[in-house]
């Protein structure tokens, strides 16, 4: 009987060492992948031009722009993010920033810093929204409309916005992100380059945090001073600078961030626009993208372009960044189940098997892996089912594999973008992707099973996203 | 097993090998950034001064004290300022110092951005051996991005070769690129009938012959008139809205018949290009035809011939105002908000 029950027991855990290690070598092989496709990808990219090379090159063609800032809540910033918007350097576009039903005086900020009026603009109900309880223009500036709505969630304001914008490409921006003033002109050269393919395309999110910034603009770039944002910047390498230059090279890039994303209306409108209640409306939208080009057998590209730069506000707190973890995973699985009849689906091509495959290994199986790796890796140690010389050479392989995987995304940012302008910062960074495999990783992997856990839950919250604002000086 | 640690220790040692490379390259590079920033204003300072003594020779000294990268931007940079005799002066001074040779080479040795603004520069400095250089890059570099550059270099040098050679080394894929607009605004006036030649070829790229009837229109004036008016029913929708576009520019005695047929095509571009340039010429007579488009199902026609409409003055008013008293209908609700359209009262 008890030799039947250690047959059992061993099996299991045989069977679950496999899944564990299964899920960790796909993982492995995927950030190598990408890696290598990265690296091919950056080689591949002409460097960058100075800023008013681009504008004396492309200021003629350059399509026009809508800029869609959906603010809810936004009073702390949204001012001083507007006045930036309007500065930034680009031919021909128009700011649209739609008040979702904030509870805060966002609107009559806005209408005392820009002495809005309201105003009848025509426009067509291709996307369904909240209603609209006006429209503002202002006197100071022909480039500025404020649409104020009743509260529908970050998606239903953009539809909104898609609705009232008539430029033939739009940028959705978060209301207290920052981009570069030349971030449009970089991040529209696709659409200039390739007009009739190019559908979407992402720049790069980094973190502002300890930086300083002045009237809207990050004048200097530091790290942030304390640890969680600054775990934060290699992250956020990795994801934008490895993972998205990988897959946009090969046409499977799966999410355009909702923070920084071009696209083209029409595209956007056929495809019924951003989803409303979505967890994540970015990813969302980008599947149903791929979707309707492979199903109407267009030829099509979504790019990631690494040099337009926009600054967000990186969670300091352990409780907030929590919940930004947990509904970004919510996002990833409600898309992958709400999509699933893609993945490995042929009529898809690299996309269903790409795209979607790396949604079902580094999304879905992914945390659930690792989290259960940490739990049962020692307890069958423990039980003597596992060695511990074993033990100790895997578990060292898999951090400074980690580290690996984050020094070589630095060496892409030194490459590519050399946005951290002092030597020390990269000395600072290699100390960070060595110190968030002990501790931050494991908390950010429990983070994503919360989210596993929450999806099957049915929670569709989003939480409070405290702010501090970016406003002020260096913080 | 002992493998297993060996590749731990090998991508630890990796890393921190990569990493320390990364900060030591770093470190040079703050170097060399901070010195080529002192050049560089040193050689603006020297400049400005020479737009005031014209003492050449100082320039010259002052040219080639710094290094040739560091003259060549801020040189292209200050000369894009100047206009006239200063302007040749101190072209002739980068000339003496060699630095169109410089920039040759960096056409032809330099990374796809460098050769880019090879291009740019070597226009602007208006070598003997620029357009040889331009035309071999148009001919022989890999990037698309160059060729299109080297063309319109050439384009501003006066020296561009044949469209159809152009084009064909641009290639079919650099030829979908908006910069091929560019060069067609910049095309010598005397040349123009190849523009029209190549959009008039059926078998051309649609979006290259849209934007040679675009460029044409902008600067080519009343004379071709008629040649868009023979392209209005072209079989590719995006040429056929190109010359519905530019015969609202032009004008043409036929442009009510032309323009009432195109709002009837099944392209909704054409309907609206159609309406936006009866609303440019005037047409009047074209009112009855405009409210049979406010009920387009689609909303860029509709909007079109709404603005149309309340741009022929008072009847086109009073048409939209019978519009938006009617039953609901798509006309009725885009006749009403074109007539709310502006600041509420």
């Amino acid at each position: 009987m008890i030799a039947d029950w250690s047959h059992q027991i061993v099996l299991t855990a045989s069977i679950l060492s496999w899944f564990i290690i299964g899920a960790g070598l796909a993982q492995t092989a995927i950030y190598l992948l990408q890696l290598i496709v990265a690296a091919y990808a950056l080689s591949m990219r002409p460097p960058v031009a100075r800023s008013a090379l681009l504008w004396h090159r492309y200021g003629d063609v350059a399509p026009p722009i809508a800029l869609l800032v959906p603010a809810y809540n936004e009073a702390l910033n949204v001012v001083e993010s507007v006045h930036s918007m309007l500065a930034l350097e680009y031919p021909n576009f128009e700011v649209i920033v739609i008040n979702d039903g904030s509870k805060d005086d966002t609107l009559q900020r806005l209408i005392d810093a820009f002495r809005l009026v309201k105003f009848h603009r025509p426009y067509e109900e291709e996307l369904a929204h909240q209603p609209i309880r006006g429209l503002y223009s202002s006197p100071m500036t022909e480039r500025l409309f404020v649409v104020d709505k009743e509260n529908g969630g970050k998606a239903d304001a953009q539809n909104a916005g898609i609705n009232v914008c008539r430029a033939p490409v739009f940028c959705v921006i978060d209301g207290d992100s920052i981009l570069e003033p030349d971030a449009l002109m970089r991040a529209a050269q696709p659409f200039i380059d390739d007009p009739e393919r190019t559908i979407a395309v992402g720049g790069t999110i980094r973190i502002a945090n300890g930086s300083t910034i002045e009237a809207g603009r990050v004048r200097e770039v530091h790290l942030p001073w304390r640890l969680l944002p600054l775990l934060q910047v290699v992250e956020y390498l990795r994801a934008f600078l490895m993972a998205r230059l990988a897959w946009s090279r090969i046409n499977t890039l799966m999410l355009v961030s909702g923070a920084f994303g071009m696209f083209r209306r029409a595209e956007v409108v056929a495809v019924g626009g951003f989803t409303k209640g979505s967890m994540g409306e970015d990813l969302d939208l980008v599947i149903k993208l791929h979707r309707h080009m492979r199903d109407t057998k267009r030829k099509y590209r979504i790019q990631f372009v690494p040099e337009p730069v926009c600054w967000t506000e990186a969670p300091e707190t352990l409780s907030v960044l929590a919940r930004q973890r947990t509904r970004w995973q919510r996002g990833a699985l409600e898309c992958f189940f709400r999509y699933r009849s893609m993945l490995f689906n042929p009529r898809y091509g690299r996309v269903g098997f790409l795209g979607f495959g790396h949604i079902l290994i580094v999304d879905v199986l992914g945390p659930v892996a690792e989290v259960l790796g940490y739990i049962l890796i020692p307890a069958f140690w423990l039980l003597g089912i596992l060695s511990g010389e074993y033990l100790l050479a895997f578990t060292s392989l898999v951090f400074t594999y980690g580290v690996c995987v984050s020094v070589c995304s630095l060496v892409l940012e030194e490459a590519e973008l050399q946005r951290f302008p002092r030597a020390r910062d990269l000395a600072v960074l290699t100390a960070v992707a060595v110190i968030e495999n002990f501790g931050y990783r494991q908390l950010n992997n429990f983070w994503r099973v919360k989210g596993w856990w929450q999806f099957l839950r049915g929670n569709q919250g989003w939480g409070e996203m405290t702010r501090t604002g970016l406003g002020g000086a260096k913080k | 097993m002992w493998y297993v640690w060996d590749l731990s220790i090998l991508l630890g040692a990796l890393s921190i090998a990569i990493m320390l490379i990364l900060i030591l390259r770093r470190v040079l590079q703050e170097r060399r950034g901070t010195a080529n920033a002192d050049q560089r204003r040193q050689l603006l300072t020297a400049l400005i001064a020479f737009t005031e003594n014209r003492d050449r020779e100082a320039l010259k000294a002052a040219i080639l004290a710094v290094p040739a990268g560091v003259a060549i931007n801020a040189g292209f940079e200050f000369l894009s300022l100047l206009r006239g005799a200063e302007h040749d002066d101190v072209l002739a001074a980068f000339k003496e110092c060699g630095m169109p040779a410089r920039v040759g080479r960096q056409l032809e040795r330099g990374n796809v951005a460098e050769r880019i603004h090879a291009a740019e520069m070597l226009a602007a400095l208006d070598s003997e051996d620029a357009s040889a250089r331009l035309l071999s890059a148009l001919a022989e570099d890999r990037s698309r991005e160059v060729r299109i550059a080297a063309a319109i270099a050439l384009s501003d040098l006066g020296s561009l070769p044949l469209l159809d050679f152009v084009l064909d080394n641009i290639g079919v894929a650099g030829q979908r690129s908006r910069r091929v607009i560019e060069l067609f605004r910049r095309f010598p006036r005397t040349r123009f009938n190849e523009l029209a030649v190549h959009a008039s070829r059926a078998d051309g790229v649609p979006v290259v012959r849209a934007a040679a009837i675009e460029a044409l229109a902008r600067a080519g004036g009343f004379g071709f008139a008629d040649f868009f008016a023979s392209l209005a029913g072209d079989a590719s929708p995006e040429v056929a809205a190109a010359a519905l576009r530019a015969l609202g520019l032009t004008g043409h005695a036929d442009a009510p018949s032309i323009l009432a047929s195109a709002m009837a095509s099944d392209d909704l571009d054409v309907r609206a290009d159609a309406a936006d340039a009866a609303g440019r010429l005037g047409l009047s007579e074209l009112a009855a035809t405009l409210a049979g488009l406010m009920d387009d199902e689609v909303w860029t026609v509709r909007y079109a011939a709404a603005n149309t409409l309340r741009s022929f003055g008072q009847p086109g008013e009073k048409m939209l105002r019978a519009m938006a008293a009617s039953d609901v209908s798509r006309s009725q609700r885009t006749a009403s908000l074109i007539l709310a359209e502006g600041p509420a009262t």
